[in-house]
């Protein structure tokens, strides 16, 4: 009995290493590599030692170029612009939608439903030639504004917000409504402070989807001043130059480390979020 | 709090594009409008701070706002600016695309603005490469073109002697007789490669401009203009508008096959690119243009040679560098174009050349640049003169570029030589009917 | 009953109201519905309704955006050429190819994770915040990672399978390897998404089901297959649907890793519209292929609800 006892432990154990190791290893690599110089680099890899892991001898000359030489910096502002303000006018824009579709009567309801879920089901990236004809024909290639107005209107938010709204009981504002109060006023001061656990979701999930665009912002900016982190990390190492392994690394790690660092403080609400609503952004 | 980030946003910008404004320090005072001209191009590229502030002293009343973009969003970035309603009005591209960006109307002819003598000065690749229709719109500035560098220390100790003229250049099979002797380590994973990775794109083999030559001096030029020979050698038809059996043919298979051994059978070169790999002593030969020689001469971190490129039986080098023209659209097209051939005659030529490292496309600018009268240099400037060849040109080159990489990749890769290059024969005369 | 009767008094008296202020309240509602959906419904119109529109006028013209105002009417010639010429239909091959290697893959590992999420063994919060890391991490940052992992000579993986004796692979040098190894890296990206859902899943299953069969003598791995699995049917659905417009859309790999090689081995549907429109200047055959991929998730997604709609519920 305790011998079935131990070996399932044993393998148990051992399944768990396994994937940890999996999950972990690449990021554990990389973040080291991003500490390391040319030479160590390669030298750690063949043949594999648990230096490639670990950075011995640790430097951080790496983020020191990565900073100086390239739009790295500009592009953290940039990103962290176009976020900020894209959850603020998503969840602005999606819960005053979600709002009119919910608590207010009036005729075409079930039309405009339907327009928003076809919309659901187109892909972007089919679309992003044309997108992109329609974006810069309104003047705003190239622009912050550009990269985040064709993502405002998301249908999958207004989806996030109805089925919150249609959860919270209707009771509380028939009260305040009795008393006279507009939509307006109990929008704001009953119905939203009643969700913010959808809202919070919601606008993680945003700031996830933002954060890690890549073909939208590459196609409708070209000015490296402009661009956001995602596509200054790929774009390194261009100027018909070889990438700098390092500085590649290192790029990387700035480009996913906020993100880690939100997510592991705020798991629950992006695991949640995830599996209600079973669509990523 | 929406609108504190618009400002905030808006002020970012703004901060963002002052700091890539140069304000120019005019002496002389302005009696004209002024003029701001709008610049294009890749970072530590021409035209250069020192040839412009000179000329602004004769042209007070222009001053200038500089775009930069890296390379690999060169292309892209022009085709979005250019075609807008507020196009840059002197741009800095890849040579190559001259034809194309001509016949799509994006750059203005300035062939009336030549200085007298352009003519006969300007090297012929240039002027065949930059003309569309009989009007050239690009006066060139540098060329380049590639050659073979070698570690001494290396290449000496397994004995071997590499050509150092034309006359003696090898031969592929020749070459690769000193990459096997030179290497160290087992092939296909060696420790010090016969033949280093490229350091473009992303050091992966393919590129037209480093790769093609393999099968084009597979070619005789002067062959019969119906013949295999011929049409190996030009890889396109001379009116640009065809591709069926230039790429594949006997002569071509026969040479692709030579270079696939290289990755695969032989093992000489790597199959991805490896930072810096000459330089740290880490390959015997290695193909660049000048820019890695005036590197080494500033900074000898090893001691090199360079020996020409070898051919099979034709010698033929890709010229062909990046270039600047101005655009049509542009609000100032009589300036820019002034100061696109300004920049490009003259004391501004020389200025401009030698800071970036390349060759002048100046005959008469040669024999100011010392360092390419003598070996090792030298070897560039008999290679541009007697065997450069630009890449095919025509107004559908950059999609013959990515078909006709993609395929020498492909074959570097291991794939079949004819029906990879059959196939790109298909593509690319898809893109040339159009 | 007496409340009836005041409902009909109460309405037989709104309906005896004057029709004005019923109107009048009405209109007002509808200004106020409009007011909070404007926003929302213009942006959806302009970027979402507007691109398709366009798009679908663009497939039947022939343009480069060099010079867009150079168009030319060319009917239905872009949607012959799908047929007539290869690269559409290898291209949509491939990434069909690319979408059921995900899903092969994605469904078992994600709910093997899921049981063990659910379960009570140890480490498991730990286990959950690993799989989930790759999830929030760009595309970007994912092919970046895995390209030098891949990488023939210095890369990670041949380091690792040269120390333990194994031959170096090629991977994506490979036209035999370059699409496994891409379905593998979207395999460690995805898979704790799809743990996720399996989990949420999970957990609705009522326990009481799975208890009452073990006390008549189930083993768990029949409660396992009999009773988890079938009612897990519509969540496993889900999660295919979702890996599989997900696959069909992947771009960052090809456009990253490949560039869509070797040899068009990798060259995904979206890749390949990239391509068409912005390196080979063909924007109106570009847009025919969105067509045509836009065309096939709707009909994906509408085969999802139907299925939906007729699986049992419990």
């Amino acid at each position: 009995m305790k011998k079935k006892n131990l070996r399932r432990t044993a393998f148990t154990a051992a399944v768990i290493i396994l994937i940890i190791t999996c999950f972990l290893a690449p990021y554990a690599w990389v973040v080291s590599s991003s500490l390391k110089n040319q030479f160590t680099v390669f030298g750690d890899v063949s043949p594999l030692s648990w230096r490639a892991f670990f950075p011995v001898g640790a430097t951080i000359e790496n983020y020191v170029t990565l900073f100086q030489r390239t739009n790295i910096l500009i592009a953290l502002l940039n990103t962290a612009i176009v976020a900020v303000a894209q959850v603020a006018l998503t969840l602005l824009l999606c819960s005053m939608a979600a709002y009119a579709l919910t608590r207010i009567k009036f005729p075409g309801a079930s039309v405009v439903f339907l327009l928003i879920l076809l919309t659901f089901l187109l892909p972007i990236e089919a679309m992003m030639v044309p997108l992109y004809q329609v974006v810069s024909g309104l003047g705003l290639s190239n622009t912050l504004l550009g990269i985040i107005i064709p993502w405002i209107a998301s249908p999958f938010g207004l989806f996030l917000l109805k089925q919150a709204f249609e959860e919270l009981p209707v009771e509380l504002e028939d009260a305040a409504r009795i008393d006279g109060a507009g939509h307006v006023r109990i929008f704001f001061s009953i119905v939203l402070p009643n969700v913010k656990v959808p809202m919070v979701t919601l606008g993680l999930i945003t700031f996830l989807f933002c954060w890690n665009s890549f073909l939208w912002p590459l196609v409708i900016v070209q000015d490296p001043a402009r661009q956001v982190i995602q596509v200054a990390v790929a774009q390194q190492g261009s100027l018909t130059q070889l990438p700098n392994w390092g500085e590649t690394f290192a790029g990387a790690t700035v480009a996913t480390l906020p993100l880690i660092l939100l997510f592991l403080v705020l798991q629950k609400y992006f695991t949640q979020g995830m599996a209600t609503s079973g669509i990523k952004g | 709090m929406k609108v504190y980030h618009i400002v905030f946003a808006g002020l970012l910008g703004a901060t963002a594009l002052s700091a890539t404004a140069v304000q120019a320090q005019d002496k002389p005072a302005c009696t004209g409008e002024s003029v701001t001209l709008r610049i294009l191009r890749t970072p530590g590229n021409f035209p250069y701070p020192k040839p412009m502030e000179a000329w602004q002293k004769d042209n007070p009343c222009v001053q200038f706002e500089i775009n930069e973009v890296p390379f690999a969003q060169l292309a892209d970035t022009i085709s979005v600016q250019a075609a807008s309603s507020n196009p840059p009005d002197v741009i800095v591209y890849d040579g190559p695309n001259t034809q194309s960006y001509a016949a799509s109307g994006i750059l203005l002819p300035i062939t009336k603005y030549l200085p007298k003598g352009w003519d006969d000065d300007v090297l012929p690749a240039t002027k065949a490469e930059h003309s569309y229709n009989g009007e050239v719109y690009s006066p060139g500035i540098e060329q380049t073109t590639v050659a073979m560098y070698y570690n001494k220390k290396l290449v000496e100790a397994a004995g071997i002697k590499p050509p150092q003229t034309l006359a003696e250049a090898w031969t592929w099979p020749q070459a690769l007789e000193a990459f096997k002797k030179c290497q160290q380590g087992p092939a296909g994973a060696a420790t010090v490669w016969g033949l280093g990775p490229t350091r473009f794109g992303n050091g992966q083999p393919g590129l037209v401009y480093q790769d093609l030559p393999y099968q084009r001096s597979a070619g005789d030029p002067k062959a019969d203009p119906s013949s295999s020979a011929f049409k190996t050698y030009w890889a396109l038809s001379p009116d640009s508008k065809s591709v069926e059996g230039y790429l594949d043919t006997p002569e071509a298979v026969e040479a692709l096959k030579f270079y696939q051994s290289l990755f695969n059978s032989e093992g000489v070169a790597p199959k991805a690119g490896i930072p810096n790999a000459f330089f740290d002593g880490k390959a015997c030969f290695y193909i660049d243009t000048p820019a890695a020689g005036n590197a080494l001469i500033k900074d000898p971190k090893i001691e090199w040679g360079t020996t020409p490129i070898p051919y099979f039986k034709t010698p033929v080098v890709h010229t062909g560098s990046t270039t600047f023209g101005a655009t049509a659209r542009s609000k100032h097209p009589e300036i820019a174009a002034k100061f696109v051939v300004d920049m490009s005659w003259g004391e501004y030529a020389y200025m401009n050349v030698s800071q970036r490292g390349n060759l002048p496309t100046l005959k008469s600018l040669f024999p100011r640049f010392a360092v390419y009268n003598q070996y090792p240099m030298k070897v560039f400037v008999d290679q541009l003169q007697s065997w450069g060849q630009p890449r095919p040109p025509g107004p559908k080159f950059a999609q013959y570029d990515k078909i006709v990489s993609e395929a020498l990749r492909g074959v570097a890769f291991g794939g079949d030589p004819a029906s990879l290059m059959a196939d790109a024969e298909k593509k690319v005369q898809r893109v040339l009917d159009r | 009953m007496s409340t009836g009767e005041q409902t009909l008094t109460a309405s037989a008296v709104t309906k005896v109201r004057p029709r004005k202020a019923a109107t009048r309240r009405q209109k007002r509602e509808r200004l106020v519905a409009a007011g909070f959906l404007a926003p929302f419904m213009l942006l959806l119109l302009i970027f979402q309704y507007v691109p398709l529109l366009v798009m679908a006028r663009n497939s039947f013209y022939d343009y480069s955006l060099l010079n867009p105002a150079a168009e030319k009417f060319v009917g239905l010639r872009n949607f012959a050429d799908m047929i007539e010429y290869e690269d559409a239909a290898t291209s949509f091959g491939i990434t069909f190819l690319f979408a059921l290697g995900v899903v092969l893959f994605v469904i078992p590992v994600a709910f093997a994770l899921a049981l063990f999420l659910n379960s009570k063994l140890p480490a498991r919060g730990l286990v959950r915040t690993m799989i989930m890391l790759p999830v929030v991490t760009s595309s970007v940052v994912v092919a970046t990672m895995w390209s030098f992992l891949l990488d023939p000579s210095n890369g990670l993986i041949n380091g690792a399978l040269d120390a333990v004796g194994l031959a170096r692979q090629p991977f994506l040098t490979s036209t035999g390897q370059a699409l496994a190894a891409l379905v593998a890296m979207t395999l460690w990206q995805q898979v704790g998404f799809g743990a996720i859902l399996f989990l949420a899943g999970l957990q609705g299953v009522p326990a009481e089901l799975s208890e009452a069969a073990r006390i008549d003598g189930a083993t768990r791995r029949q409660v396992l297959w009999n009773i988890t699995i079938p009612l897990l049917s519509r969540t496993t659905l889900f999660v295919v649907v979702i890996m599989t417009v997900f696959s069909l859309q992947a771009f960052a790999p090809a456009f990253l890793m490949t560039q869509g090689g070797p040899q068009e081995s990798t060259n995904l549907i979206v890749y390949h519209i990239y391509n068409t429109a912005f390196i080979m200047q063909q924007a109106g055959y570009a847009s025919a292929l969105s067509v045509v991929l836009l065309l096939v998730v709707l009909a994906i997604s509408m085969i999802q609800m139907a299925l939906l709609r007729s699986r049992w519920n419990y």
